[in-house]
């Protein structure tokens, strides 16, 4: 009794404490949704049996069904544009904000942190500030680009099939850049400024220093943040609503909206939760394939 | 989502605790989920019928809009129901289909305070499923044509002759249309949700087409209109994603000359519009066609699973005995025909509501059918494919018609 009361207080029991508590709650509030997700994808699910476990199995026809209604393929390919082009977009403005503020003049912390009120704002409140923004007729972004002379007339970015999708990205690379910032201004911030110092007498130029110090030492930054980039771009389901509804025609419809529109507007929970396992499955791909080529790397 | 999914599980679980405790000291309790707020009927009605029935406790729980379908459908399946909901009418089918809501045919025939024949054949029809009576209706909206005055005067148009038919109102979004202004002939929402097969919907029945015979040629024509003003850009290309609200919004401003929207702008148009405003009703395909309308509002239902249906009924007789207060004191119409409408000290708006009211007697529900909203979902993608170009009107409702027909059986 008592080696089990010392082993809990310091030993290996409270080692396992600290893990087996973590580890309970990942399963209880990840893991059972998570299973309870994939095995409705293979059953036959009515509204009314939502709450019981016990349903008709179907085997793989929630998957065949929606591999063959028309708008899966091009869903899959707004996801895929959706994700890159945001992704993308957010590291870049991110990386170019950070390093602007990384020169520390006067008043660069206090406008670093004006930069997070994006990031703070919920989702749908942007959503709703862009739908008006992007707005054809009267949104204020035509008013920017007509000023500037890029566009002659109106844009109707909400509207027209070609832009749709691209209006949810900008919106998107506004709410995400500022996190991009934080997080690889907190890299930055941690490499020792002695490696310039010693690079710079050795004569090496701003650019140089650049790609042979700031980029590999932000390695770990850089993966950890487009891995997380992956999950948040995944999960962006407000803006859609906000501002297209996946329209006109489809045009801006990604999977996960596709999957809230199947499961609660459409009342067919298992196409909804087939969606879903595809989009883990993408991920677990996406992030299976980061941690071994990082791993590479490091070792080769 | 998730944590007001969660933060929805907690209330519920106060709720019930709350209502079990007082189940113990108090005979009957009675829970009611509406989502109507201080300033809306549910609320008030449920408040004052606990007060004039003090042998009945009436516990009254908020529900989002959104969340309405599918918090009742998890409360039901996991026998947690409460006694009454306020469900939007194109779901009320799908419960009363699957043997959800209690049917009241009998009480309602017995009833000295509820008489079917009071109401108009839309929302009767609404809460009907299978000859069967599953609810009564709480209020009603449906959607007719706003129109500028001023500008039909200054462009030489006769402001008390306003479109009737079809190409009446296409050649008023013509000589309306003002680009040099930015004043677009006129505004109406085809956006990819409810709100599209809502304002669709009527021009096909109109035709006499319906969910179930969506690409008649009558249909087809209507489709076709709506790409004529959209390609002639007599309404704005953002009418493909804006809501109605929003959508009115351009004609309260001046944008638009004309909109096609509902009675729940009366309030807010009667503030914001500087300008004479006048409705009429919603143009036919040709003069002497039958009239059709959408219909939109809630319906009050008490689940099959209540303890207490005497007392629930009892509640529903209350809040229909006060139908005649739902517009002086909120604004909202009931889904009654026999109830005079008090003028409101506002012309214009007595003007409207009379024309809605009229306009009420053609509205038609959506459905009734268990699986209104991929129905719906077929109809959207059809308008919103055709507008954008990517097929013709009668191909894009050709193809909403084979899947709805899958949809049927």
């Amino acid at each position: 009794m008592r080696r089990l009361y010392s082993s809990l207080v310091d030993g290996r029991g409270f080692d396992l404490c600290l893990i087996g508590i973590p580890l309970a709650f990942l399963i209880v509030l990840s893991g059972v949704p998570l299973v309870y997700n994939v095995v409705m994808s293979f059953q036959a699910v009515d509204m009314f049996s939502l709450g019981s476990f016990i349903r008709p199995w179907v085997g793989f026809d929630n998957y065949r069904q929606l591999i063959a209604q028309p708008e899966f393929w091009p869903i899959m390919g707004h996801t895929a544009t959706f994700l890159a082009a945001s992704i993308a977009g957010q590291f870049l403005l991110g990386f170019a904000l950070a390093l602007f503020f990384w020169l520390n003049f006067p008043g660069a912390s206090w406008l670093r942190g004006l930069f997070l009120v994006s990031w703070v704002m919920p989702g749908l409140v942007v959503g709703a500030v862009w739908n008006w923004l992007l707005s054809g007729d009267f949104g204020v972004f035509n008013f920017v680009l007509h000023q500037l002379h890029i566009i002659s007339g109106n844009v109707f970015w909400r509207s027209d099939p070609a832009f749709a999708l691209w209006s949810v990205i900008i919106a998107n690379i506004w709410l995400g850049t500022s996190f991009n910032m934080i997080m690889l201004s907190v890299g930055l911030s941690s490499i020792p400024a002695d490696l310039y110092e010693a690079a710079e007498l050795d004569g090496a130029g701003a650019l140089t220093r650049f790609w042979t110090i700031t980029l590999p030492m932000m390695r770990s930054s850089i993966g950890a943040l487009i891995s997380l980039g992956l999950i948040f771009t995944l999960q962006q389901f407000d803006l859609f609503a906000a501002i297209t509804a996946g329209g006109p025609n489809n045009s801006s419809n990604v999977a996960q909206y596709w999957a809230w529109d199947l499961s609660f507007k459409q009342y067919d929970f298992a196409k909804g939760a087939a969606i879903s396992v595809i989009m883990i499955v993408v991920v677990m791909l996406a992030s299976v394939y980061y941690v071994r080529s990082t791993r590479h790397e490091v070792r080769g | 989502m998730k944590t007001s999914a969660i933060l929805g599980a907690v209330l519920y679980a106060g709720a019930a605790t709350l209502g079990m405790a007082a189940y113990a000291a108090d005979p009957v309790t009675i829970t009611i989920w509406c989502q109507d707020s201080e300033t809306q009927p549910g609320l008030n009605l449920a408040k004052e019928f606990g007060e004039k029935n003090p042998d009945i406790k009436v516990v009254y729980r908020q529900i989002h809009f959104d969340d309405v379908t599918s918090e009742a459908m998890r409360a039901y399946s996991t026998g947690q129901a409460p006694d009454i909901i306020a469900i939007d009418n194109p779901e009320h089918a799908l419960f009363a289909s699957h043997g959800v809501f209690l049917d009241l045919t009998d009480r309602i025939a017995k009833s000295a305070v509820i008489h079917k024949e009071d109401y108009f054949p839309g929302p009767l029809a609404s809460v009907t499923w299978d000859s069967k009576l599953y609810g009564v209706p709480k209020a009603t909206n449906t959607i007719a044509l706003y129109y500028n005055a001023d500008m039909f005067k200054a462009k030489g148009l006769d402001p008390d002759k306003p479109p009737q038919t079809w190409d009446e109102m296409v050649d008023a979004a013509r000589k309306l249309n003002d680009p040099a202004k930015n004043v677009y002939g006129i505004a109406f929402s085809a956006k990819a949700s409810e709100e599209g097969t809502f304002q669709f919907l009527p021009w096909a029945q109109m035709t006499g087409g319906g969910y179930d015979k969506i690409n008649t040629d009558g249909a087809v024509r209507a489709l076709t209109i709506w790409k004529t003003l959209l390609d002639e850009k007599l309404a704005s290309p953002d009418t493909l994603t804006r809501g109605q609200w929003d959508s009115t919004g351009t004609f309260n401003s001046g944008n638009a000359a004309m909109v096609i929207s509902g009675p729940w702008e009366l309030n807010r148009m009667s503030q914001e519009a500087k300008f004479d405003w006048r409705v009429t009703l919603m143009p036919v395909p040709e003069v002497g066609a039958p009239r059709s309308s959408a219909m939109g509002d809630f319906n009050w239902a008490i689940f099959k699973s209540s303890k207490h249906p005497d007392e629930a009924f009892k509640a529903l007789e209350y809040f229909v005995s006060q139908d005649p207060r739902v517009f002086p004191d909120w604004g909202q119409l009931a889904a009654r025909a026999n109830i005079e409408i008090p003028p409101t000290g506002d012309a214009k708006k007595d003007a409207a509501v009379k024309v809605f009211m009229e306009q009420l007697k053609y509205a038609q529900p959506r459905g009734p059918h268990p699986e209104w909203m991929k129905i719906s979902k077929a109809i959207q993608d059809a308008i919103q494919s055709a507008l954008t170009g990517q097929a013709s009107p009668k191909d894009a409702l050709d193809q909403a018609a084979t899947t709805i027909k899958g949809i049927l059986g």
